[in-house]
């Protein structure tokens, strides 16, 4: 599932997406535009930079920026790095396989469906790039958007 | 001799496995109105330089049950060992000597020649291409007898270089016409400590040589031996894709360390991970896909592109007893004179070392600039502007659907690529176990 963490890095790089070319973010504002805790958000913003999404400058003009076009990078490599292995419940990951202490995992049902789901979630994830999530347009501006057009 | 443009008519130049591999997957289609040309230079289809050896001990680098011509049926090969009661079930893992499996794709290649008899649907040409041209409605490739063959499109699948590539000097191929006989006694020096290296110490071998090998590479790594196992198994949810090179190789050496804790062989996780490997590689930012051809690959190769463990206890004993020995360092002269005075560098003192030898022989292996290919297709291609260079300079510059990429970007409908040609997009394209899916895709996408 994804956590908290990994919806916060998904919303600072969509926030880093908007902004013209090379320019950079604070990290203050990123907090405050997408209510995410500054403390938590720091910690995010090094992992993100370790795996080579973001770059980050110091100083009183420091900040954040992508360290790649916003269409390079896809939703699934931010997710991995963030969350770990994709997968919907802790016994359907293959490296970081949790067992469950009540059922036996060769016959469960439940674990073999989710093996499964989790290919789907790695293929429409892995298909998304950060730009094309930013310009997803929601359903509540979609209806606006035909307002104005009609 | 200007053939009549049939729908679906396809030529494949290159004859050697991949080519084969290419036409075997193409005529699985049902489609009668089908032809493809399959054009080989070489007397005989099938071989290409990777099987064209005769010594026995030149085994294939990948066990018999990887080598299928088919890749949805991965048992052909070890089935036809056999039946043909070259390997026993007990025996596995079995790996062939090399003609043997030239000898599988030949068989292969005459039972589809015998069966499309009638249909017509395959021809093979033994001539030498020297051009492939754009015509309004397909493709001309040039032969050398001066004729031409037209198709709706032409495939390259002219595998690897021939000649070694630029700036290695005096350097010669093993086996070709400048090697000629040798001095047993005379110390020879070996560009590459790579696969190829050890093929031409086995070569040397047989020879009866008993000179001195000096092997020179960058880091003067030997590939690992093979081991049975069973490689992990791994789901794409479970590899970071996309992220810096420094990134993935600590959650690389991660993997291989928890799992040795339980108990299990690095192989069975470099295994494990081949499944991705393409799908790692495309998904890297290019900075990350330079650094790994840089600094990482030379690491990488010896683990994963490993020998037999039987032509691994000959190398492993011949390093002992000092008859090869691993130099880590760079060439920085070569003096030519009655043999050749060799200044070496090593990498780890910065020191210079002297080797007087008879001969060098360049292994430096697969890896060498498109742009400078002793290949006239592909030269003339890339100098019409027809193709390019990948970014990294490992191959063509191809799509994902092995679509050729001209000079000024445009995508190719006519002119495609298979097999080493297409490394720059694929990378890991260099042996059979890849070479056949790739195929399988490209002509399901062709032909349906």
């Amino acid at each position: 599932m994804l956590t908290k963490k990994g919806k916060y890095g998904l919303k600072a790089l969509v926030h880093l997406a908007r902004l013209p070319v090379g320019q950079l973010a604070f990290v203050n504002d990123i907090a405050t535009g997408n209510n995410i805790p500054k403390k938590f958000l720091d910690a995010i913003l090094g992992e993100l930079r370790s795996a080579g999404f973001v770059q980050s400058r110091k100083g009183k003009d420091g900040g954040y920026r992508l360290a790649r076009p916003a269409d390079e990078i896809k939703v699934g490599h931010v997710v991995r790095v963030l969350d770990g292995p994709l997968a919907p419940i802790p016994c359907a990951s293959r490296t970081q396989y949790q067992r469950c202490e009540d059922c036996n995992e060769a016959t469960c049902q439940v674990r073999h469906l989710m093996l499964e789901v989790r290919q789907a979630i790695a293929e429409v994830l892995d298909q998304r790039s950060l730009a094309e999530m930013r310009d997803i347009v929601g359903d509540e501006d979609f209806s606006a958007a035909l307002k104005i057009q009609a | 001799m200007t053939g009549r443009v049939t729908p679906n008519s396809i030529i494949i130049v290159g004859g050697g496995a991949s080519g084969v591999v290419l036409a075997a997957h193409l005529l699985k289609s049902p489609n009668p109105d089908l032809r493809v040309s399959l054009i080989e230079k070489r007397p005989h289809f099938g071989q290409g330089m990777a099987y064209s050896t005769l010594l026995s001990a030149h085994v294939l680098n990948v066990s018999a049950s990887g080598m299928s011509a088919y890749a949805d049926d991965p048992g052909n090969f070890l089935r036809w060992l056999l039946e043909r009661g070259i390997a026993t079930p007990e025996q596995a893992p079995v790996y062939a000597p090399r003609s043997v499996y030239a000898r599988y794709l030949k068989e292969l290649l005459d039972e589809l020649e015998t069966r499309e008899q009638q249909t017509g649907r395959l021809r093979l040409i033994r001539e030498e291409s020297l051009s492939i041209s754009p015509t309004a409605s397909g493709v001309e490739v040039t032969l050398a007898n001066g004729t031409s063959v037209v198709a709706h499109l032409a495939v390259l699948a002219t595998g690897h270089d021939e000649e070694p590539g630029a700036g290695q000097g005096h350097a010669i191929r093993m086996g070709s016409e400048a090697d000629t006989a040798l001095d047993p006694e005379a110390q020879v020096l070996v560009l590459g400590t790579g696969l190829s290296m050890v093929d031409a110490f086995l070569s040397l071998e047989q020879r009866g040589h008993r000179g001195a090998i000096v092997a020179v590479s960058r880091r003067g790594l030997l590939p690992s031996p093979h081991r049975k196992g069973n490689p992990i198994k791994l789901d794409v949810a479970d590899i970071p894709l996309g992220t810096q090179l420094s990134y993935f190789v600590g959650w690389f050496r991660d993997l291989i360390r928890e799992n040795q804790k339980a108990g299990i062989d690095w192989r069975d996780v470099v295994d494990g991970l081949r499944p991705f490997n393409q799908k790692i590689w495309q998904n890297w930012p290019s900075s990350a896909k330079r650094r790994f051809v840089e600094h990482t690959k030379a690491w990488w190769d010896i683990h994963r592109h490993r020998m037999a463990p039987e032509v691994y206890t000959r190398v492993a004993e011949a390093v002992q007893a000092g008859r090869i020995r691993l130099v880590a360092g760079r060439v920085v002269e070569i003096a030519a004179g009655d043999g050749f005075s060799v200044q070496v560098q090593s990498r780890h003192t910065q020191q210079l070392e002297r080797f007087d030898v008879t001969r060098i022989y360049d292994c430096t292996g697969i890896a060498r600039d498109i742009s400078t290919t002793s290949n006239s297709v592909v030269r003339s291609l890339v100098e019409r502007g027809l193709a390019r260079p990948d970014p990294l300079r490992l191959g063509l510059d191809v799509t994902a659907n092995c679509e050729v990429i001209a000079g000024d970007g445009t995508v190719s409908a006519k002119i495609l690529a298979v097999g080493p040609l297409t490394r720059g997009t694929f990378f890991e394209i260099d042996a059979i176990p890849d070479i056949r899916v790739q195929c399988a895709r490209l002509s399901k996408r062709l032909l349906g």
